[in-house]
């Protein structure tokens, strides 16, 4: 029995791993060789479903624009939650106020705050565009402008997170020792040497988890656009989750979904190993 | 104890008794509006009185995203209906394919039943590749131009009913930029922009049918396989039509969804839409708005009937029934006369029978409800899609070319018509491969 006990406690967690991690991933692996609409029986397609994804300019599309995403999305994130975590690791009047206010978009419904700024977007009626025509500015497609719409989306989605990586970037300035400051200024240290020399590299560990979480969360697209622009204007904002689960919910090609997720995981375990890489050195 | 077994056994058998009477009772579901959830208590309460011996219950279909989500989730679960009403055309091959719908050609009666109710297009639009009937057609709601004609009255054009050069013209005299902001902010029409494939349904589709007189989107070729049918001279000028419309800003690219009615505020004198639009209006509409339904524009030189879409939703029955037969015999009772005179009263939608407009039987409602006879003379002409399993992929392939060449003019008609056939053949092609 003693020998037993440890199995027994961990059963449930192993059972948890085995129902809703293990079966799921080599269930997927095994439909991508798998042509299945859910309700008829699987039939085996061999290598198709591969060859198909190699071939499908729309995935790669979608995979683009999720890159595109990122590209303005990541470091966007990280330069305004560490500024914004800068401001507020000084003594400023407020300060718990504005950090509960940065930290209130993480919190609301990511469907709340798509449609709130979908109608802050619109062309005709959007508050954006009436102030842009106040001021005798063009009014700008934000939303259904395919040079434009993706980027749109990557603002938004910028401001609804950063309030949860200023949270950690504060609690990483915070864990900087003020005696380093304080010597630096004996030195005579300008403020952007002091943060350059010793904010910086201190954490160099947090900037390295908010580029991971926010890659990994920014892959993971799919409310935004889904909401805004249901992937338009001419696919733009297609993301790739998005695209995986329209050829999963809407066509019912689960093995040829299963394909494309099973790829993407491989993109997005690829960049983040780079990341790990290079990153972690750089900064 | 024994008493906490005694207990425990009675509900027990409770449950038991009433799982039994649940699966000798047959099960239909309906769509969950209040018209069609009246329709349904209605005609169960009918059928109990009058057959007590084959109990059935209605339910209005559980609420999700679509009703079809609805009713693949329980045909994957295996928790579908004994009868469903509201069945999508396009998703029943699908169905029949997978071999979960009852052939109903194969019940006594529906043979003759059929061809005393629809004409032979009908029968042939809904017969499966198979060759079997899964379905019963119930109700259309035909796509047709609204117009406001106070607004349209005041223009020199031609018409309605338009064709593409007084339709066009029309849009020319009416856009305007109201408030001079540069910008304009009233225009002819509007018509969702989203490339989604369904809204192809209520703007590409009926003016495709209607350009061409009800062509169909696929057609099988001499081996007997699908291929994209629709790289014609019909469709290419449909894409035209519209990306003038578009180009000119004689439509609205942006969503106008989110405020109110453009129609009832004026901001468009057109759309395209069905019957159900009439209540709307109706209840809505401000003193001295008038408006009229029409046939969709067609092609200058056009001649003969107009055809559009119907968008036909139509009854099933389930292989999950136990007595198919006891569920025809209800479905009946729908679909007769009486029934079907039931659901226009109660709905507003239309039987898909034949000759609804000129049959003695419906003529006092039709009379008593000018606003539906356009409507009423338009289920004459009117088409349901494609039987295919990739109609919903075969819409959405359109969909895409349709939202570059028509509403971004990135592309010229008759190359996004080509690119969208071709798309739509290699999508069949691989269909087989996979078959």
């Amino acid at each position: 029995m003693k020998k037993l006990l440890p199995y027994l406690l961990v059963s449930p967690y192993l059972l948890h791993v085995a129902v809703f991690v293990a079966f799921p991933v080599v269930f997927s692996v095994v439909l991508t060789f798998h042509s299945w609409n859910i309700i008829s029986p699987m039939q085996y397609v061999g290598l198709a479903n591969y060859e198909r994804l190699f071939n499908d300019r729309l995935f790669w599309q979608a995979i683009w624009n999720t890159l595109r995403f990122l590209m303005v999305h990541i470091p966007l994130q990280i330069l305004l939650a560490l500024m914004l975590a800068e401001l507020l690791n000084r003594t400023v009047r407020g300060a718990s106020f504005f950090r509960a206010a940065f930290f209130l978009p993480v919190i609301v419904s990511g469907v709340v705050v798509t449609i709130l700024w979908q109608q802050l977007l619109s062309f005709n009626s959007g508050i954006i565009n009436r102030m842009l025509t106040a001021i005798s500015l063009p009014r700008v497609a934000w939303l259904d402008d395919p040079a434009v719409a993706m980027y749109s989306i990557a603002v938004m989605a910028t401001w609804k997170n950063v309030g949860l990586y200023v949270i950690l970037f504060l609690v990483g300035l915070q864990s900087v020792p003020e005696q380093y400051y304080e010597a630096a200024d004996m030195e005579g240290a300008t403020s952007w040497q002091k943060f350059r020399f010793i904010t910086l590299p201190i954490i160099n560990p947090t900037i390295f988890t908010v580029v991971v979480l926010s890659t990994i969360s920014g892959f993971s697209l799919f409310i935004e656009p889904y909401i805004m622009t249901e992937g338009g204007p001419m696919n733009t904002t297609l993301s790739a989750v998005m695209y995986i689960y329209k050829q999963a919910f809407q066509y019912y090609h689960m093995g040829y979904s299963a394909t494309l997720g099973f790829c993407f995981a491989l993109i997005i375990l690829f960049v983040v190993v780079i990341q790990k890489r290079y990153v972690e050195q750089e900064v | 104890m024994l008493k906490y077994f005694i207990l425990l056994f009675l509900l027990f058998s409770a449950c038991q008794r009433d799982d039994a009477n649940q699966s000798r009772s047959l099960t239909f579901w309906c769509s969950n509006n209040a018209g069609e959830i009246t329709f349904a208590r209605e005609f169960t309460r009918q059928w109990q009185r009058n057959r007590p011996d084959k109990p059935l219950r209605y339910q209005p279909i559980p609420e999700g995203q679509s009703s079809e989500e609805i009713i693949l989730a329980s045909v994957v679960g295996k928790t579908t209906p004994d009868i469903y009403a509201n069945m999508w055309q396009g998703s029943v091959e699908m169905y029949a394919k997978a071999r979960v719908l009852v052939p109903l050609d194969t019940l006594a009666g529906f043979r003759a039943f059929i061809n005393a109710r629809c004409d032979s297009a009908v029968i042939r639009e809904i017969t499966s590749s198979d060759g079997h009937i899964y379905q019963v057609p119930w109700k259309v709601n035909p796509i047709m131009l609204l117009c406001n004609t106070r607004a349209m009255d005041g223009l020199s054009t031609k018409g309605p009913p338009y064709t593409y050069s007084s339709y066009t013209d029309a849009g020319r005299q009416f856009k305007r930029d109201k408030d001079g902001d540069g910008y304009v902010d009233q225009w002819l029409g509007y018509t969702e922009v989203k490339a989604i494939w369904y809204q192809r349904l209520f703007n590409f589709y009926p003016l495709y049918l209607a350009a061409s007189k009800g062509a169909p989107l696929l057609t099988r070729n001499p081996n007997g396989r699908l291929q994209a049918a629709f790289n014609n001279r019909h469709a290419v000028s449909v894409f035209r039509f519209l990306q003038t419309l578009y180009r000119e800003n004689y439509f609205a690219k942006e969503r106008l969804s989110a405020t109110r009615d453009p129609f009832l505020a004026n901001r468009i004198a057109t759309q395209f839409t069905g019957p159900w639009t009439v209540e709307f209006l109706e209840k809505y509409k401000d003193p001295g708005f008038d408006y009229g339904s029409f046939p969709m524009p067609v092609p200058d030189g056009h001649t003969g009937p107009v055809y559009s879409y119907g968008d036909p939703k139509n009854i099933v029955i389930f292989n999950t029934c136990r007595d198919p037969q006891a569920a025809w015999e209800f479905i009946k009772t729908l679909v007769d006369q009486p029934g079907d005179l039931r659901l226009l009263e109660l709905t507003g939608q239309f039987p898909r029978r034949k000759n609804l407009d000129t049959d003695p039987y419906f003529a006092p409602f039709l009379t008593k409800h000018p606003r539906l006879q356009p409507f009423a003379r338009q289920t004459r002409y009117i088409k349901g899609v494609d039987n295919s399993e990739v109609i919903v992929e075969v819409f959405d392939i359109i969909s895409q070319e349709y939202e570059a060449c028509v509403i971004f003019n990135k592309k010229t008609p008759e190359s996004a018509i080509a690119d969208a056939a071709r798309a739509v053949d290699v999508l069949l092609m691989s269909e087989r491969t996979i078959e």
